[in-house]
């Protein structure tokens, strides 16, 4: 065990694309934790969807061992964040568990939304934020202008702070020595009850849950039993230790300031959630760390197999990825036009797309995704009341007596010129004003009450932009209240297509029936005859647009050097085919499922 | 001795005076290296010695000079290929010997000699009838020349002229496409080929096609019923998407692609269909040279064997190509796989009428072939999804 005086815990927050992944890798380096020739690109970030996205989903750790200028040794542990909204809990878990934040800032971009919105999370967390000027040698870089900007809109010291290129290796020893010298080391008592904070965990098949946790209080050891707070499962501890980029390494026991990973023969992920505190079952701490919270899907969306046949593939896929992934929900739905698949719940809109992709690489199956909702609920005129998942379920307007929807207080931080078009923005959304208040000069904290429903779509992409990427968005949920909602279904060639239905805010119907019925449109491709696709409510016929039948496809010659040509071009048709289903006569691509939610104009 | 069966032989002519804007087939443009030339015949006057054995129970009904531009190339070469020909392989006396050519390179000597051989088809490259169209698309020819052309084959004893045209050109309407139908049809050809420009990624045509003002689908898809139209009119029956023939001159070659029967191609490019296989030589005269003469290099492109189910699916592909259309009794009789499933494909279709049934054949219609790749893709499917009438049983 490392004395913890000499032991810094801390993370990397950055923007997108400004270093972070490169910064590690540097001082993965610098730090002889891994050598240069056995640097895998961006060691952190290692799932391959990562990598693409550039951002990371999933807090991963490592132990660096680092000599200072001052010729003593100490213990640096890095510990990754994931970088949006979906994940917002996530990353206040992982940055709790350290207690200081390199912030890492390109010379030339400045300050950008997400580096205030995950600055803010660490300030918020108690850390000491040190700035890093990056890619100062970039033609360029303005390194003196922005650390001004460091030091105006977030309001710390800038002036001293390192100008690297973490790219190029300059100046990388400087940011080690400023965690030496800034970063608080941690503080605990290794004789008190255990407390340690799991940040991440990750399903092994051969040693089951691996958790990764921040000791605060207590020592932790191979053979003790602990107990998860929250989830209140016990387990003997097989074997605990450090976290290496190249494995785990095992050490007899892991004290208070400490980083590092446990396994225990853990068979279920969700017995250890992000934010529980491990503690002994012998002597239990009398209370869990601050800041748990269980975290519960807030969208639902169905998930075929566009090859029908391919159900229970879909099926061990699924079961596979909730190993890993304790936040993702699922249960089998039928409908009338897809035939069996699931209905799925995701944090958010992202954390859903990520999951689609890895379905579709990792176990190589094309899927067909159903517009995602909220949970509503009903009381219905038996006097019953009911959660609705799916619009499959949506009872008959008949036996509804009062609908309600899901409301969440959102919390939007944005410098004080963008208030305006937020206030439009949430005004657009059904949002009701609660409060607002400047936080500093340089920002605005805005609180809304505002559906759920609205929230999941495309509003982080609307704040966005309607405040050039400054504005952050942090919501939770706060209940139930009573709304007017009508199913819209889509008929397609005179058929109702049941999993294109879905449920929306009544007022808003006629607007979206309109947009949806052109958006499929634009994405059915046209067929051998006029399609009509019609937007109903109840049996109502309220919004109409006709796919126009398809003129010409043709192969105008076809002779002998022709035919495996032609041969060739009817597989791909064929192909092409397999990411569409069929109703009736009419085919529809896979996209179109989703089309329907796209909004923006 | 048994019967002999039917053949097909096509021999690709890989040599043009200059390559056409949209041309994607295999042929060099520009001048006629003797050297060449030379070795090229004598290319395939190896490989007819070689392969003439193997079709030894064959008898050669019908044969195609294709291009490239034959004419071009010169009657004696053409000459000294079909005679070389006739020694390997049994040519039936009443064949049919196809030869296509430009307006540019027929003359009356030409047409004596290769009718006197007994070449008995032309199949003449006209286009269109605008020259400024023609200039367009590059081919080195008018109008006039076309005319005079179709004269000469007529006055050199030429009884079965076919004639290409094609629709969908650059700033064409369907006002114009129907006046150049009928300017053609008064050079009374027995055939016409009527192809819908397909803009072909590598030709010079695609790097400009943005430019190059072409008609919508909805206007090609107008020119292609009206010239169904016009020339059922003038008492030409079509007979396959593109093909038009007055009774009894329907190009006996070409339906053999089709109909599923064999034929055997000789050139760089060609593509045989023979003995249960279906192969193509590389497009590369050189290759093909050095192949065929050294036999040190493989000339093969593609060779498969098609499997029986893989028939059933060409059948479909290509007879509905045709007004002969696909049968449920030879169907079933040839693939031993149930029609049915075919058949709740083709009804609905047929109540939109793009299907029409004659006696117990189902034919596409013309607005049927326009969309035929849809239609066929459909049908495919429900064929994939089929059993075999054995296992059924």
């Amino acid at each position: 065990m490392t004395e913890l005086s000499k032991i810094r815990n801390f993370s990397i927050v950055a923007h997108i694309d400004h270093g972070k992944s490169t910064l590690a890798d540097r001082l993965l380096e610098e730090t002889n934790t891994v050598d240069k020739r056995e640097m895998e690109e961006q060691i952190l970030d290692n799932m391959e969807l990562e990598r693409e996205r550039g951002i990371t989903i999933k807090a991963r750790a490592v132990k660096l061992n680092y000599r200072a200028d001052d010729g003593e040794d100490y213990v640096l542990n890095l510990i990754d964040t994931p970088g949006h909204v979906d994940f917002n809990y996530e990353v206040s878990r992982s940055l709790t568990a350290c207690e200081g934040a390199v912030l890492v800032v390109d010379a030339s971009q400045g300050i950008e939304a997400q580096t205030l919105a995950n600055t803010y999370l660490a300030i918020d967390a108690g850390l000491e934020v040190l700035p890093v000027v990056n890619k100062i040698d970039l033609p360029a870089a303005r390194p003196e202008e922005v650390k001004k900007e460091i030091e105006d809109i977030i309001g710390l010291p800038a002036m001293d702070a390192p100008e690297i290129s973490a790219k190029n290796g300059i100046n990388i020893h400087s940011v080690l020595e400023m965690i030496v010298r800034d970063v608080p080391a941690p503080k605990g008592d290794r004789e008190a009850p255990l407390q340690a904070l799991i940040f991440d965990s990750q399903y092994d098949s051969y040693r089951g849950v691996i958790v990764y946790m921040r000791v605060m209080n207590g020592t932790v050891r191979p053979g003790m039993d602990v107990k998860m707070m929250a989830s209140g499962a016990v387990y003997k501890v097989v074997e605990c230790g450090y976290l290496h980029p190249k494995g785990m390494v095992p050490a007899d026991a892991l004290g208070a300031g400490e980083v590092g990973y446990l396994t225990a023969s853990i068979k279920t992920i969700a017995d250890t959630r992000v934010g529980d505190t491990v503690t002994g079952a012998e002597n239990p701490a009398s209370e869990p760390l601050p800041g748990y919270k269980s975290c519960q899907p807030m969208v639902y969306a169905g998930v075929y197999p566009a090859d029908g046949s391919k159900y229970g593939d879909l099926r061990d896929a699924l079961e596979k990825l909730k190993l890993n992934d304790a936040s993702m929900y699922y249960t089998q739905e039928n409908s009338i036009a897809l035939g069996f698949g699931f209905r799925c719940g995701f944090l958010g809109l992202l954390h859903m797309e990520i999951i689609m992709e890895r379905l579709e690489r990792e176990f190589n199956l094309d899927l067909i995704t159903t517009a995602p909702n909220v949970v509503y609920e009903i009381d219905k005129t038996d006097g019953s009341h009911i959660e609705v998942y799916t619009p499959l379920n949506y009872p008959d307007p008949m036996e509804i007596a009062q609908a309600y929807e899901p409301y969440v207080k959102a919390s939007i931080i944005a410098p004080p010129d963008y208030v305006g078009n937020i206030m439009d923005l949430c005004q657009f959304r059904r949002g009701e004003f609660k409060d607002m208040s400047y936080l500093d000069q340089s920002r605005v904290e805005l609180h809304y009450e505002i559906p759920l429903n609205e929230i999941i779509y495309d509003f982080f992409d609307a704040l966005k932009s309607r405040t050039r990427g400054y504005g952050s968005l942090d919501y939770e949920l706060i209940g139930y209240r009573p709304s007017k909602l009508v199913k819209l279904d889509i008929l397609l060639n005179g058929e109702m297509v049941d999993a294109l239905s879905f449920i929306l805010f009544a007022d808003e119907a006629y607007a979206r029936a309109r947009r949806i019925c052109e958006k499929l449109k634009e994405n059915i491709p046209r067929q051998m005859f006029e399609i009509p696709v019609q937007a109903a409510i109840g049996g109502k016929i309220i919004a109409r647009e006709t796919i126009k039948a398809l003129r010409k496809d043709v192969l105008a010659k076809c002779y002998g050097g022709d035919i495996t040509r032609k041969k060739k071009l009817l597989e791909k048709q064929k192909e092409g085919k397999k990411r569409m289903r069929t109703f009736g006569t009419v085919s529809v691509p896979s996209e179109a499922f989703m089309a329907v939610l796209k909004m923006d104009e | 001795m048994n019967e002999l069966k039917p053949l097909g032989i096509y021999i690709h002519i890989p040599f043009c005076r200059s390559k056409c804007q949209y041309c994607d087939f295999y042929s060099i443009g520009g001048s006629r290296d003797p050297r060449l030339v030379d070795n090229y015949i004598q290319a395939l006057m190896v490989h007819f010695k070689e392969t003439g054995p193997r079709a030894a129970d064959y008898l050669v009904d019908t044969v195609y000079f294709g291009g490239g531009t034959p004419s071009f190339f010169g009657a004696d070469n053409l000459r000294r290929i079909f005679a070389e020909l006739q020694h390997r392989f049994r040519v039936d006396r009443d064949a049919e010997i196809t030869f296509e050519a430009n307006p540019d390179s027929v003359s009356s000597g030409l047409l004596k000699k290769l009718r006197a051989e007994g070449f008995n088809r032309m199949s003449l490259g006209v286009q269109s009838d605008r020259d400024e169209m023609l200039k367009k698309l590059g081919r080195p020819h008018s109008y006039e020349q076309a005319r005079t052309a179709v004269q000469l084959a007529r006055a050199c004893g030429f009884e079965n002229i076919s004639v290409d045209l094609m629709y969908g050109l650059p700033d064409q309407t369907a006002a114009q496409w129907e006046e150049t139908l009928r300017h053609v049809l008064h050079l009374r050809p027995e055939h016409m080929s009527c192809y819908g420009l397909k803009v072909e990624e590598g030709t010079p045509l695609w790097t400009w096609k943005d430019e190059a003002n072409l008609p919508s689908d909805q206007v090609q898809a107008e020119m292609y019923l009206r010239t169904v139209d016009i020339l059922e009119a003038a008492g030409y029956r079509q007979y396959e998407i593109s093909n038009f023939a007055k009774p009894g001159f329907e190009s006996r070659h070409n339906l053999k692609y089709w109909m599923g029967d064999e034929y055997i191609g000789f050139g760089p490019a060609a593509a045989s269909d023979f003995a249960g296989k279906r192969y193509t030589y590389n497009a590369d005269i050189q290759n093909y040279i050095r192949g065929v003469l050294k036999q040190d290099l493989p000339i093969l492109s593609e060779c498969e064997t098609i499997p029986a189910r893989e028939r059933a699916g060409e059948y479909v592909m290509l007879r509905l190509r045709t007004t002969r259309g696909i049968s449920p009794e030879e169907y079933e009789k040839n693939y031993l796989m149930p029609f049915e499933p075919l058949l709740d494909a083709i009804v609905p279709l047929a109540q939109k009428g793009l299907f029409v049934q004659d006696g117990d054949r189902w034919v596409l219609t013309p607005t049927g072939f326009l969309v035929s790749n849809q239609i066929i893709g459909r049908l495919q499917e429900a064929q994939e999804k089929s059993e075999p009438l054995a296992k059924k049983r």
